[in-house]
């Protein structure tokens, strides 16, 4: 789970050109598109996310349904996302 | 006609007429009356008849009306009194005609100044002229209200003999002296005060052979230096074809030498700040001439100082045809060519008439010192043009060292300034300059940041005056700092919105037509001054998102704890904003020792309460010092390159700057960076190969540099570089022949830590090689460099 957790960091600092931050970073329940109360989040935007999208296809061959407020709850967080990814994956 | 001469004669021999009349013709002060009820009834027929404005009308019917009773009263009481007040009443009636225009300018004498020379009114020396008519008018009023006084006391006190030979004879000498005095005083003001003769007008003869032209440390230049010194370089140039030339010369004495002689014998002339080889040579493709005082200057060029050693008792000065006389005037340029903007030297001429009319009167009697180079559109018209037409002396040199002003801190000084030489002002200078008479300083080039403006006031006792304006248009508006944003536009000038907002000028200074529109957002107010909105191209588009650059800046001022601020626009596999931010002494005490993702949050979690996060800053930069370049612009196509070398945590930019082609840069290698890794853990020292591929990178990304090396000549490496000890990293780079150099030194220059030389290999594709993650600008016109040479004023 955690491993998938570290892949799914890199790949997003990766594919998204993140500058200042590395996987130990990212918090795994934050948000990754905008951020919480507490101000924590990677503040990614919906540009972002089709890049994002376009990256765990061809990492993993996990695709995503047209954008519906399914999509927005796997993208929550890297967990909910490396939950997702593991579910999916063949 | 005949009837006012008659008036004129009664009026001027009224006292002796009277006094004869009673001493001689033994005529009673009744009789005698009649002549005053005769003046008073002619007055009278004027008035009716005159169709002047209703206060001279007034003042006439006063005139009438205490002339009448006088009149009256001297005849029904046969009283000789009442008759001798005509003088008195004459003097006053002159006192009120005289006072009423000092409240109603244009005083008196003035406007009779402006009748008998029409050319006053256009003048540069109008506002001169006019405080000093103004000053002759007041001397007047006093003379009258004398005379008056005395014309009383002559009616109460003195025998009728007295008062007549005081009103018919000594008051008129009186006015006399007072006329002859006055003439004596102009002369002597005239005498002192610098005619404006137009540079194409100018003439041998037009000053003294010794009015002092310009001057230097140790000697002084004369008019006829200079008449004698640009017949020889005519003389040179009109034994050659007719080609233009190109006109680069340090000294300023030398640079007006050269580019009189060239507008006087008909040549166009190609004035350039830039003086590489690899530049004149771009010129030089077209048949054309060089003319410097550099004496290392390449190959071909004609050497100035050469040409003044010659003897020659041949005098060639005069005037030149406006309509023929072209230049053209490169621009400092961004990384690449400069640009060349096509003058017509009318324009200049033009423009540097109204400067006179605006500046003149404060400037007569003043001497002129530059701190900005004299070949681009501000030093030119203002630190050369100007002083010449005006024959106001000027200093030789430029100074480049602001503590070198300390040394004129007892002349009348006029200081040619621009925003990147007073920030260093206020920086370097320890103590208050106190001048013994206040300096005018003047600013253009850039916006002059507010706090700068303030120091310098702290630090000169004056205010700085700023000049807008662009090397295509000339001066366009003007202000004194500390008194508001608005510019006042400069008379000549007929500004307009533009459909997009921008400002479109139309002035004699201005070759189209229609006007030029520039990049400058404005908003005008009703009393014609208008403020700067930043410019056209900082609004961008990002996916979409439409959103001003200079928006995003103020809001992230808004935090308190930026000091300098610019967002620029980038493209990589999205388009996205980068800020660029030096914090201020608040934000450096909030973030000591926070990671650098702790700022970024910060500031990103701030802009989120009011911008989308698309249109958030991606990346960020916390610098010293934003890049700018010599004259002191901050170029956003400096900005973007600077993001487009992907932060690494191996090393930090504080400050940079580029210029044509070099590169320097004060750099910092934290003790994390990898650069360490394998030499000496205990004891770590960047090493040669780091220091190279680091020379190598900013030279790829900053100065177009190829990316693969033939191979490296003479490299010293004198002393270490320690981890989070600020280096000074200067690059040159030779793109013709592919050479580099570089040196590292500690942060005050000093000391050499090390140097070297690179040869790189040079491709026969001149195009820019450079990795994926670097080529991030843009050809999308919506995100077009904001940078513009054109704007002499950026963005306030």
């Amino acid at each position: 789970m955690s491993e998938m957790n570290n892949k799914i960091k890199e790949l997003l600092i990766k594919s998204l050109e993140l500058e200042d931050i590395t996987p130990a970073d990212i918090i795994d329940d934050a948000p990754i598109f905008g951020v919480n109360e507490k101000g924590e989040g990677l503040g990614l935007d919906s540009i972002d996310a089709l890049e994002l999208g376009i990256a765990i296809k061809d990492a993993f061959g996990v695709s995503f349904a047209v954008q519906n407020e399914e999509t927005k709850k796997h993208f929550a967080s890297v967990s909910a996302l490396a939950a997702y990814v593991s579910a999916n994956q063949k | 006609m005949a009837g006012k001469i008659v008036f004129a004669a009664l009026s001027v021999l009224y006292p002796v007429l009277v006094y004869c009349g009673l001493t001689y013709w033994g005529l009673s002060p009744r009789r005698l009356s009649i002549l005053l009820l005769a003046l008073a009834f002619y007055q009278f027929l004027n008035f009716t008849r005159s169709k002047q404005n209703d206060g001279s009308k007034a003042k006439n019917g006063a005139l009438v009306v205490l002339m009448l009773l006088c009149g009256s009263v001297a005849f029904f009481a046969d009283n000789l009194l009442f008759l001798k007040f005509y003088p008195v009443l004459v003097n006053l009636s002159l006192l009120l005609f005289f006072g009423v225009t000092l409240w109603k300018k244009p005083s008196f004498v003035f406007r009779m100044a402006n009748l008998g020379d029409k050319t006053i009114k256009d003048s540069p020396s109008r506002n001169y002229v006019e405080k000093y008519c103004d000053k002759v008018t007041l001397g007047w009023c006093i003379f009258f209200i004398f005379n008056a006084s005395v014309a009383a006391a002559t009616v109460f006190v003195g025998s009728d003999r007295l008062w007549s030979l005081y009103n018919g004879l000594i008051s008129y000498i009186l006015i006399g002296l007072f006329f002859a005095v006055e003439f004596v005083v102009r002369k002597v003001m005239q005498s002192k005060l610098n005619s404006y003769v137009p540079v194409s007008e100018l003439e041998r003869d037009s000053r003294p052979d010794g009015a002092k032209f310009c001057f230097d440390d140790s000697s002084t230049t004369t008019w006829k230096d200079f008449v004698t010194d640009v017949s020889k370089v005519r003389i040179f140039l009109e034994s050659k074809e007719n080609i233009p030339w190109i006109v680069h010369c340090d000294d300023v004495y030398f640079f007006l030498v050269a580019l009189v002689a060239t507008l006087q014998s008909g040549r166009k002339a190609l004035v350039t700040a830039n003086r590489q080889d690899a530049f004149i040579k771009e010129i030089q493709k077209e048949n054309c001439g060089f003319i410097t005082d550099e004496p290392f200057a390449p190959g071909g060029a004609t050497l100035i100082q050469d040409l003044l050693k010659q003897e020659t008792d041949e005098i060639r000065f005069g005037k030149f045809d406006l309509s023929k006389a072209e230049m053209v005037v490169y621009t400092s340029g961004t990384t690449g060519k400069p640009k060349a903007v096509f003058k017509m030297f009318s324009q200049l001429e033009n423009e540097v008439q109204q400067q006179a009319k605006v500046f003149g009167d404060e400037w007569m009697t003043r001497e002129i010192y530059s701190t900005v180079n004299h070949h681009h559109m501000f030093g030119l018209p203002f630190a050369v043009i100007f002083p010449l037409a005006a024959g106001i002396p000027f200093r030789r040199r430029r100074f480049d060292f602001p503590s070198e002003l300390t040394n004129i801190t007892d002349k009348k000084a006029v200081i040619v300034s621009s925003p990147a030489f007073l920030k260093r002002l206020v920086v370097d200078l320890d103590r208050p300059l106190v001048f013994k008479t206040t300096p005018f300083f003047l600013s253009a080039g850039g916006v002059l940041p507010e706090d700068v403006a303030q120091k310098t006031h702290d630090l000169t006792q004056s205010w700085t005056h700023e000049i807008y304006g662009s090397s295509e248009t000339g001066i366009i508006a003007h202000r004194v700092s500390g008194t508001g944003a608005a510019w006042t536009p400069f008379e000549f000038c007929k500004l307009s919105l533009a459909e997009n907002g921008c400002l479109n000028i139309k002035s004699p200074a201005v070759l189209e037509p229609e006007g030029f529109t520039s990049g400058d957002l404005v908003e005008f107010s009703d009393d014609g001054r208008f403020v700067l909105q930043g410019r056209a191209d900082s609004i961008v588009k990002i996916e979409e998102k439409r959103i001003s650059l200079p928006e995003v800046e103020m809001r992230l001022k808004f935090t308190g704890l930026v000091h300098d601020v610019r967002v620029v626009p980038m493209v990589s596999k999205r388009q996205f904003l980068a800020a660029a931010i030096v914090l201020n002494e608040a934000g450096r005490e909030k973030f000591a020792g926070c990671a650098k993702l702790k700022i970024n949050e910060f500031f990103r979690n701030f802009l989120c309460q009011y911008l989308e996060n698309t249109v958030t800053p991606k990346k960020w930069r916390y610098l010293e010092e934003l890049p700018q370049d010599l004259m002191g612009k901050i170029k956003m196509r400096d900005i973007q390159d600077l993001f487009s070398l992907p932060e690494s945590p191996n090393f930090k930019i504080l400050k940079m700057q580029r210029e044509v082609s070099a590169f320097t840069a004060k750099l910092v290698f934290p003790a994390t960076s990898d650069y360490y890794d394998g030499h000496f853990p205990e004891f770590k020292l960047l090493p040669a190969v780091a220091q190279v591929n680091m020379v190598l990178l900013l030279a790829r990304t900053f100065l177009n540099a190829p990316k693969e090396i033939v191979k490296i000549n003479r490299t010293k490496f004198t002393n270490p570089i320690f981890p989070d000890v600020p280096a000074v990293l200067k690059i040159n780079y030779d793109d013709e022949k592919g050479k580099l150099t570089f040196s590292f030194t500690d942060e005050s220059g000093e000391k050499a830590l090390s140097s070297g030389s690179i040869v790189m290999k040079l491709s026969n594709m001149s195009s820019r090689t450079s990795d994926s993650n670097m080529s991030s600008r843009t050809s999308d016109s919506n995100m077009s460099s904001r940078t513009s040479d054109s704007n002499m004023s950026s963005r306030t």
